[in-house]
């Protein structure tokens, strides 16, 4: 996937996808299937969300953690069966999640196939998605975050209301030999509508003024699930699984840090890794930028940032942007309205 | 499409000598192309001092950040406020509502130094 494409740009194509449609392709993403009797309850034995939350035909976001709670890879688990499991990993970490799949399933009846080469991931992201869906042919009503499977004339769908936009969307798995067909498919129906094919920078910035985490950047070994705001997609009741103990014991003494919005008050644009002081003339470091970008829709800078527990929403701080100090205000993400349940 | 009424330097930049003798200065359709969609714009003050070739203020788009350089040495007399509130204008229009600033300069001839239209072309072109 290109940064942005021809004749596009960031804004147009981050416009796109909040007033009307854009397309991704997301096929950098690893995928592979767990099958075999037990494979959901061996998954829910390794990833830190619940599988018994949802139903078959659900799919839910989920994560990948080490025995000190760092998290390993987010990812997304597609709820097929009990005894069959779809899990889309990020494309740099998947072959460490899948590895360590193998190795804690070993002694089970399960079979993991990594299916990312012969996988192609398109998502379709924005208000006018459904009518691209409609158009070539897969018009189903489907809750958020729910999933359905087609054998279809070119190959097999998995059609799920999934995405990294913050608006109504989906995304299709399709077989790799049959990309090129519903890539130009779906081109077609989304420039029907006055939608348009994006890039990496867009997603970057439709994700940020969601506050969607990024791994590497809001998740990562060093950062664990507490402190980024998602312990929501930790199943703390269930079975014990790989930092299950060192997150509990992160809950209950309270982590020192937390992930926040940022939403600048001075011109400036915020990226990641910049410091976070109590104000200009304070040498207090409270943290750091983690992401930062312009968003588009609010045509001013936005950050997330891993600042001290301390910190209140509302409380006015100041990012270091290359030497010139920038009031910035802190606020609970998502930094726009957000639809992706509409 | 490169004006050729312009001087140009290797940092691709134009700069053009106003009816008042001051140098106006701003980024090529080149550079423009390259940085994307522009979303901010640090310039100089007026009244600051410029070195040619050195750093007096940032252009940054939604890719990426790029310095920009003082074409010529002298005292900075204006800058365009229009490019702050409105960044957007530099894509639209590098050569003309999207100039940066204007310089006195220390040196009058220095401009005459600078590149003609047909030499940055060669540069651009060496480049890709």
């Amino acid at each position: 996937m290109p940064l942005e494409f021809a004749g596009g740009g960031v804004l147009i194509e981050h416009d796109a996808v909040r007033s009307s449609v854009g397309l991704f392709d997301v096929s950098h993403m690893g995928t592979f299937a767990v099958s075999g009797s037990g494979a959901k309850d061996g998954l829910n034995e390794i990833f830190t969300n619940d599988l018994n939350r949802i139903a078959p035909g659900q799919a839910q976001y989920s994560m990948l953690c080490n025995d000190s709670g760092g998290v390993i890879d987010d990812l997304f688990v597609y709820l097929v069966s009990d005894e069959h499991v779809v899990v889309v990993p990020n494309a740099a970490n998947s072959s460490v999640v899948i590895g360590t799949v193998e190795r804690i399933l070993e002694s089970r009846d399960v079979r993991l196939i990594d299916q990312s080469p012969s996988t192609a991931i398109i998502a379709v992201q924005g208000p006018k998605s459904p009518e691209v869906i409609a158009d070539i042919g897969l018009a189903v009503e489907l809750p958020y975050l729910g999933f359905v499977e087609r054998d279809t004339d070119h190959g097999h769908v998995l059609l799920a209301r999934t995405g990294y936009t913050g608006e109504h969307g989906y995304e299709l798995l399709v077989d790799s030999a049959e990309a090129d067909y519903w890539w130009a498919e779906l081109a077609a129906a989304a420039n029907a509508v006055g939608g348009r094919v994006c890039g990496l920078g867009a997603r970057d910035t439709l994700r940020t003024e969601m506050g969607y985490a990024l791994h590497g950047h809001e998740l990562s070994l060093d950062i664990n699930p507490v402190e980024a705001g998602v312990g929501w997609a930790v199943g703390w009741d269930k079975i014990a699984f790989p930092g299950s103990s060192a997150l509990k014991s992160i809950r209950e003494s309270g982590p020192e840090r937390k992930l926040v919005g940022l939403q600048f008050l001075d011109r400036g644009i915020p990226r990641a890794g910049m410091v976070v002081a109590a104000s200009a003339d304070s040498s207090a470091v409270l943290g750091k930028t983690t992401s930062g970008t312009f968003s588009p829709t609010l045509k001013q800078g936005i950050a997330l940032a891993l600042l001290d527990s301390e910190v209140k929403l509302g409380q006015v701080v100041s990012v270091d942007v290359r030497g010139r100090s920038c009031r910035a205000e802190i606020v609970r993400p998502p930094f726009v309205g957000s639809n992706p349940r509409a | 499409m490169t004006p050729d009424h312009l001087k140009y330097t290797n940092e691709h930049e134009w700069a053009l000598v106003t009816e008042t003798g001051t140098i106006r200065f701003g980024i090529t359709d080149h550079a423009q192309e390259s940085l994307g969609d522009i979303v901010f714009v640090t310039l100089p003050d007026p009244g600051s001092q410029v070195e040619a070739g050195e750093n007096c203020g940032e252009i940054e788009s939604t890719k990426s950040v790029a310095e920009i350089f003082a074409p010529i040495s002298g005292v900075v007399v204006a800058r365009n406020d229009v490019v702050e509130t409105s960044p957007e204008t530099i894509n639209a229009d590098p050569y003309g509502a999207g100039w940066l600033a204007e310089v006195n300069p220390a040196d009058p001839t220095a401009i005459d130094a600078l590149l003609s239209a047909a030499d940055y072309e060669a540069v651009v072109s060496a480049a890709s």
